[in-house]
């Protein structure tokens, strides 16, 4: 989406000023109090270059159609959920409908932590706002590949997990080192599924890399990575934690150096995530990202106590091997082979322990991905939610058919959807079929069964 | 007995009222010299009144519009403490500018500090410039305003005879560019509109008036005159203010309705939601620039009964402007005036000439008179009603930063349409039923100006804001910085404070405000957290007198 530059940037500014995760949760109503005063003060919403939308609703579909919520998506969200995500959904619209140049959701709740499957709330999210306004320009608009660059100092782990087995969309998160944050994931080793080999990248940050650092993981890794896979549509997931002033990341990036990144970027679209340093970052950051934006003067963006930071040689001599030992991976994506561990005769499968910080409990997850030659094969996952001693909501068998599936895959997903209806060990079996755009779930306890479609 | 003056483009209109009930209208051509206008217009309604029984009057000029659009005042510099943030080359305020250092940040605490040295050195160029009016706007100025004061003392103490507006006063909003361009207007158009002010004030004590004088402001609110000079640019755009009040006073009450102003060249739109008229979320444009002055949401469409119409191509279209009256009334061109004599719409005018000018129209397009008039009514009504269409839209969309507030919003459709003006009363039912509403000209609508002047009510606001951990409260509208107790101080207390303020504000007004009459506009509260623990709070608060009309008209008693 590489737009003339006499349209605007779409703004959609959405403080949720009347909700919060608990009174002195980081995630409460004062977080975008200061931004506000300082746009509101500058003048932006007025400036030429700018529009400022009034967010929408996103609807249950859109969310069921990308994230499976167990039960349902009206237990997993509230209003301020949907307004988010609703946000990124219609300023997509906008963007690609060419009616404006780019835009930026800045708006709360957040959602890179939020994965495939949702029981609740871990780090802060509970549904994906970018993947679900992803897989809306899919359905909706016949976007076929999207990069997703997540520069949150958290791994975005929830992304990550949903988009892990596709090869159509391009994942790169850079962050703080998860031996030392959390979630405690996102490592170099971690390249996506047997069938989108290095569409997922990770760049984990040693503790106080600068904007030095991460520009040159930008210029060298990142770009050269975005022109080799032609994107039709770049995501940035705008976290503002990498700045020296966070009080839960340990890295000393500035507001000029987010500014920067973002002009380079280009990000058709970027939605805020992290950035708790409410005062001392969030202000200046923002600015600094809608001026970039914008294609405006970001020089006289600065902190009241603004210093230069300088990283090790060490640092940075780390940071210059681990990208060109990730620019080698990229080049042999299509080389790779499957490990043939993962293979149990016609899935690949994997087992994972998925923790939800916030609400305290583990979920287990077993899932299969069919191997097909023709196609990167349906998902089948099988869910429980572990309380501990032993207490558990019950199974939920969710079942995910891409875009790009083969007829053969969506039919075998469909009977596989019947057949574990009448088997009665799950309580939840949920089927999107993202080619027909239609969900389908059913609940075993009453019999019942719904169904939406776009 | 309250009268109401309105002082338009072409015509000056005045009324007399008496417990709701129309005595005296007056209509006169607006001259060069507006208190002439006032003064003729004033005479013929107080005719045969004895001038005792007056207690109030109210105006609505064009003066401060004038005083702008004719650029009408002596130069003014601009002395800014914009600090960091947006680029400084992107500010463009058509005027000297001077940039001085400091800064102050969002919460109201210094970040960098002025510097005296600069600050000296600015003056002497200015000085030896010629400038005598300077505006001082500093960014986030109405969290603490203390640089504009200290930059003002130095400028009082050098050049004490240096006329000075400081920018958190004339824009206490949370806008920098608005709040620049406020102040500049206001420091340009004081000396002039005092000078007109104390004419007045001369004139009617001539006249042994002694009836409280008002003026009209573009939020339909009224200021006593004498203090009227103190925020000379919110007088500005009251005309449509007077229509539109007056409209309010003609209709029911909590009416949804939209009225129409038809004039000669351009017909003014406003909405009235709920019975209250709809003020811009943001302030008034004022010659292209934007400023904080509180405004109703009105939309002008450049048509009226005067507009003059063309055939381009196979086209029939109008343009804004006025060569005279319409055809049928020994105008020059073909109007909508024409249009609708021979639809029969009107009886103005001779109906031979106004064919004669539909058919120079419509005869090359091969339509006759009637159809070439009713081709021309659909062009003007479309016009309308697609910005009436848009006004809505725009009020849906404007944003909103709570969930309830956007969960709350919701489609909303006016039921009526009132029109006023002079060219109403042909075009309003068209209008109305391509809306799907009632259309409705009420009894006094060539007044209804007049009339909404007379009936409009004085508001006062204060804005208080606390900052508990920091142990202060201020108030926008005066710079007022006072302590509070950061453990005893809370809600209550917080609007306790406001309300009163606004008490000794109307006080100081002469002006009666009972407890009861003041509404809680905004009111916002957080609790700061820092680490795990609440270290303070932030209140946020507004409080005015309550908005509407002195007196309902009552209909039918001519």
């Amino acid at each position: 989406m590489r737009n003339s530059s006499d349209k605007k940037t779409g703004l959609i500014f959405f403080p949720a000023f009347d909700w919060a995760i608990s009174p002195t949760h980081p995630e409460r109503e004062e977080r975008l109090l200061y931004t506000r005063d300082q746009i509101f003060e500058e003048g932006i919403m007025d400036l030429p270059q700018i529009s400022e939308y009034v967010s929408v609703l996103a609807k249950t579909h859109d969310i069921a159609m990308t994230q499976f919520c167990v039960p349902r998506v009206e237990d997993r969200v509230t209003e301020a959920h949907l307004i988010a995500a609703g946000a990124a959904i219609l300023l997509a619209d906008e963007i690609v409908s060419g009616r404006l140049k780019n835009g930026f959701a800045l708006v709360r709740p957040p959602g890179h932590h939020a994965m495939r499957v949702v029981h609740g709330n871990r780090g802060f999210c509970n549904i994906n706002n970018e993947a679900i306004m992803v897989d809306y320009l899919r359905r909706r608009h016949g976007i076929k590949r999207v990069a997703i660059i997540d520069t949150d100092v958290h791994h975005g782990d929830g992304t990550q997990d949903i988009f892990w087995h596709d090869p159509d969309v391009l994942f790169i998160s850079f962050h703080q080192d998860g031996r030392t944050i959390f979630p405690g994931t996102g490592f170099a080793d971690e390249l996506g599924g047997p069938t989108a080999y290095a569409r997922t990248l990770n760049i984990p940050l040693p503790l106080g890399t600068t904007d030095e650092s991460m520009l040159y993981i930008l210029d060298n890794l990142i770009l050269p990575i975005l022109s080799d896979f032609k994107p039709d549509f770049i995501v940035n997931s705008a976290g503002q934690d990498n700045h020296y002033t966070d009080p839960l990341g340990s890295m000393k990036v500035t507001a000029q150096g987010y500014a920067r990144l973002t002009e380079k970027l280009r990000p058709d679209l970027a939605v805020l995530e992290g950035g708790y340093a409410i005062e001392t970052a969030l202000p200046y950051v923002n600015m600094g990202i809608i001026l970039a934006l914008a294609g405006l003067d970001y020089s006289y963006v600065r902190e009241p106590d603004l210093q230069t930071f300088r990283e090790s040689s060490d640092l940075t001599g780390y940071i210059h091997r681990m990208v060109n030992s990730l620019l080698q991976q990229w080049e042999k994506r299509d080389q790779a082979l499957p490990n043939p561990k993962l293979i149990k005769g016609n899935y690949y499968e994997r087992v994972k322990r998925i923790f939800y910080d916030t609400d305290g409990f583990i979920e287990e997850q077993v899932e299969k991905l069919r191997i097909c030659d023709n196609c990167p094969g349906y998902l089948a996952i099988d869910t429980e939610v572990n309380h501990g001693y032993g207490l558990s909501d019950g199974k939920a068998l969710c079942i995910s058919v891409p875009f790009t599936a083969c007829s053969s895959c969506r039919k075998e997903a469909a009977s596989f959807y019947e057949e574990a209806k009448k088997r009665k060990n799950y309580r939840q079996v949920y089927l999107q079929d993202k080619p027909s755009d239609v969900f389908l779930g059913y609940n075993s306890v009453n019999g019942q069964e719904w169904r939406s479609e776009g | 007995m309250y009268v109401g003056v309105d002082v338009g483009g072409t015509f000056t209109d005045a009324v007399l009222l008496h417990n709701g009930q129309i005595l005296t209208t007056a209509k006169i051509p607006t001259k060069t010299d507006l208190l002439e206008s006032i003064l003729e217009a004033l005479d013929i309604v107080l005719q045969d009144v004895d001038i005792r029984d007056l207690k109030r009057i109210v105006f609505s000029t064009t003066v401060i519009t004038n005083l702008i659009a004719g650029q009408k005042y002596d130069k003014v510099a601009l002395l800014l403490i914009p600090g960091p943030g947006l680029s400084h080359k992107l500010y463009d305020f058509k005027t000297e500018v001077c940039i001085l250092s400091g800064a102050i940040d969002y919460r109201g605490r210094e970040i960098v500090s002025l510097n005296e040295k600069e600050i000296e050195e600015t003056l002497t160029r200015l000085a030896t410039k010629g400038f005598k009016k300077v505006g001082i706007i500093g960014k986030f100025s109405p969290r603490n305003s203390s640089h504009e004061k200290q930059v003002a003392e130095i400028i009082k103490e050098k050049y004490p005879d240096w006329q000075v507006e400081l920018g958190f006063q004339a824009g206490p909003q949370l806008n920098f560019p608005r709040r620049v361009v406020t102040t500049f207007l206001t420091c340009a158009t004081r000396e002039p509109y005092s000078n007109f002010v104390n004419s007045v004030r001369q004139a009617l004590a001539k006249r042994e008036i002694t009836a409280e004088v008002f003026i009209l402001k573009a939020d339909t609110g009224t200021l006593p005159l004498k203090h009227s000079v103190e925020l000379p640019v919110e007088t500005i755009f009251s005309g449509p203010a007077a229509s539109t009040v007056g409209v309010q006073s003609l209709t029911s009450p909590d009416l949804t309705e939209v009225a129409i102003d038809i004039g000669g060249t351009t017909t003014d739109i406003s909405l009235i939601l709920n019975g209250q008229p709809l003020l811009s979320a943001k302030g008034a444009r004022v010659e292209g620039q934007l400023t904080q002055v509180r405004t109703l949401a009105v939309k002008s469409v450049p048509v009226g009964g005067d507009s003059i119409l063309e055939r381009v191509g196979d086209e029939i279209v109008f343009r804004p402007e006025r060569l005279g009256p319409a055809y049928c009334l020994g105008g020059p061109v073909p109007t909508p005036t024409d249009a609708l004599r021979v639809l029969d719409l009107t009886g103005l005018g001779d109906e031979g000439k106004a064919r004669e000018a539909m058919e120079s129209l419509g005869t090359p397009l091969g339509m006759s008179a009637v159809e070439t008039a009713e081709k021309v009514m659909s062009l003007v009504v479309k016009s309308i009603t697609a910005e009436v269409k848009k006004m809505f839209l725009e009020w849906e969309q404007e944003p909103a930063y709570r969930i309830w507030e956007l969960l709350q919003k919701r489609k909303v459709s006016p039921s009526i349409v009132v029109g006023v003006g002079g060219g109403s009363e042909g075009f309003i039912p068209r209008i109305a039923s391509e809306l799907g509403c009632q259309a409705i000209i009420p009894p006094y609508a060539p007044v209804a100006n007049a009339i909404g002047a007379a009936v409009a009510k004085p508001t006062l606001q204060i804005s208080l804001r606390a900052d508990t951990e920091q142990g202060y409260y201020h108030i926008r509208e005066d710079g007022f910085q006072g302590k509070i107790d950061r453990r005893s101080f809370n809600e209550g207390k917080a609007l306790e404070l406001a309300r009163e303020k606004l008490l000794d504000k109307a006080a100081e007004y002469g002006l009666e405000v009972s407890p009861e009459e003041i509404e809680v506009t905004h009111q916002e509260v957080f609790n700061m957290i820092r680490g795990w623990n609440t270290v303070g709070r932030l209140y946020d608060l507004t409080v005015q007198t309550s908005r509407g009309i002195a007196v309902p008209i009552k209909m039918g008693g001519k």
